[in-house]
């Protein structure tokens, strides 16, 4: 409760300018995130990303959508081939751009709210931020690789759509309250990417973006996690020699003590 | 729930201990290393298979390192034929690092991962199954043995020839460094010791005496695993030090135990039962091969 409440504190007190601007529109929506650092320790399971705001719309009026991105990656998709009976990976086609971790929120359905012209200007759904890099073998659709992505993400749970409210069943979605307060849920799984996130939030209105509003979103290791991590990527010989030590005294130990009993 | 900072996935402390430490004592009590037992289990559990491989081969250098502590009390090691066994080892771990990092970026891997399994739990519970059927049998037949050794190999007729005084052999310097390139390789793409290929190469090829082999075996595994764990954390940073810790506890615990045990047992029907398991595990990779994929789309490349 305390976070909620700094984070309503925050949202009155200082309606923070935006990082990124969606070209025409004033970024002054007032949001905030309650978990700005999310931290990554041995008992890390997952966890979720809170979005507060305001529509600051007198009468209410207007929809609202909010989008946790990840960072973009370069994806490979590939495609099932079967070769003398043998069901290899074959057909690869290169996503130069694609999220690696895409939540979309809205009070009621995307479709209803922004138009199709809109949600792919704005990139309100991960196939529009899904760059083909590569041709497209033949006989290939690249519609069918594009929808392929975001099928398998979406399986993974890296890809997540939500209309409406959470639920007490599923913790996740948008929750209108009075005054034009919004809160968004987002489950932010064990296998989303570690990386520097981002909370978009915008206000429809006629079909029309009139405000948005960027919060970034970190998401760090910390401790033992943090040190096992950076000595695996930085120093990877000695992580390697590490781990060759530990086999050997745990090795060792146990025959020593066998050796006793 | 322990957050693997390689794997990058959470697992259960728990059920990561009971499953290696039955595999360390499966291991034990049958007398294998465990690791083609213990990198397909891991993978089912949901552990990506360049880490399951990369990992595994961490808690083989400790279980080999923890045999030859007590092997060589016995000066049961020809350290000359295990010096050579080990520069084959080397270069073929080498490559087999080499492999394994390409597939990993092509998106290869884990096919080629699938079909090395397939191949090899048929093939070792073949052997199993049809072997502990043969003790079983020879009781009532006062022992006959399905493998006669042969007096002499292609290892006494090559070049190269030199003498083995521990083993009592002269024979070509050839079939050591070619057997040792094997199983480096295999210990680099599949996570295994490759003792089970080891061991009745180095009987029945090299003619080896029994006493010397095992000794001799381990000390090559641990050479050739040690430098497989060191390989793949720098060449493909899969090497998982989490889970190896648990792996290691889990699985020479589970091996000492089940050395214990199987001294006190008769153990063909045991075999025999590990035979049929790693026969239906192969199903199982068989099946992944071979059955048309229900999502014929994958991601793969670059992921990892």
């Amino acid at each position: 409760m305390k976070r909620v409440l700094a984070a309503l504190a925050f949202l009155v007190l200082a309606a923070p300018a935006s990082a990124q601007n969606p070209g025409d529109v004033a970024s002054d929506l007032p949001a905030a995130v309650a978990e700005e650092q999310i931290t990554v320790s041995s008992d890390y399971r997952g966890s979720y990303i809170t979005v507060f705001g305001v529509n600051p719309d007198r009468r209410g009026r207007g929809d609202i959508v909010v989008v946790v991105r990840g960072p973009n990656e370069s994806t490979v998709v590939m495609r099932k081939r079967s070769v003398y009976g043998i069901w290899i990976n074959g057909d690869p086609v290169r996503f130069a751009e694609a999220p690696s971790f895409f939540a979309v929120l809205s009070n009621r359905p995307l479709r209803q709210i922004a138009s199709p012209e809109s949600i792919w200007r704005y990139q309100l759904d991960p196939a529009a931020s899904a760059q083909l890099a590569s041709a497209v073998p033949e006989g290939g659709d690249p519609s069918a690789y594009r929808r392929a992505l975001v099928r398998l993400r979406f399986e993974q749970g890296l890809y997540q759509y939500y209309t409406g409210a959470s639920t007490p069943e599923r913790r996740g979605g948008l929750t209108m309250y009075q005054g034009g307060l919004f809160r968004a849920v987002v489950r932010l799984p064990a296998n989303a990417p570690i990386a520097q996130y981002h909370a978009d939030t915008y206000l429809f209105r006629d079909g029309r973006l009139i405000s948005s509003q960027r919060i970034p979103v970190t998401i760090s290791r910390v401790g033992i996690e943090r040190r096992i991590h950076d000595l695996a990527t930085t120093q990877s010989f000695l992580y390697g020699v590490v781990t060759v030590l530990l086999a050997l005294l745990s090795g060792w130990l146990s025959a020593l003590l066998f050796r006793r009993s | 729930m322990i957050y693997l900072p390689i794997a990058e996935m959470p697992v259960n402390v728990l059920l990561v201990l009971l499953v290696s430490g039955s595999v360390g004592f499966v291991s034990g009590l049958v007398g294998v290393g465990g690791g083609f037992i213990m990198t397909p289990t891991l993978m089912f559990l949901g552990v990506p298979a360049p880490v399951a491989v990369a990992t595994g081969a961490s808690q083989i250098a400790a279980t080999s390192f923890s045999g030859i502590m007590t092997q060589t009390r016995r000066k049961s090691v020809d350290w000359r034929m295990g010096m050579l066994l080990s520069v084959g080892g080397i270069v073929g771990s080498a490559s087999g690092v080499w492999l394994f990092e390409r597939l990993l970026r092509l998106g290869q891997l884990d096919l080629l991962i699938s079909l090395l399994y397939l191949f090899l739990l048929a093939g070792v519970g073949w052997l199993m199954l049809a072997e502990s059927y043969a003790v079983m049998r020879g009781r009532t037949h006062r022992g006959v043995s399905i493998l006669r050794r042969p007096a002499r190999t292609i290892a006494h007729t090559l070049p190269f020839r030199i003498p083995f005084p521990r083993s009592g052999l002269y024979i070509s310097v050839i079939p050591p460094l070619v057997l040792g390139y094997l199983i480096g390789a295999l210990a680099a793409m599949m996570g295994v010791g490759g003792g089970f290929i080891l061991i009745p190469a180095m009987i029945y090829l090299l003619r080896m005496p029994t006493n010397v082999v095992v000794g001799t075996s381990l000390f090559q595994v641990l050479i050739v695993t040690s430098l497989v764990v060191i390989l793949q954390s720098t060449a493909t940073q899969t090497v998982d030090l989490v889970l190896a810790a648990m792996l290691m506890l889990g699985g020479v615990v589970g091996a000492q135990l089940g050395a214990r045990t199987g001294a006190r047992l008769k153990n063909e029907h045991i075999r025999a039962l590990l035979g049929l398991i790693l026969l239906v595990a192969s199903v199982k990779f068989l099946l992944d091969v071979v059955v048309p994929p229900e999502e014929p789309y994958v991601l793969g490349g670059g992921l990892w």
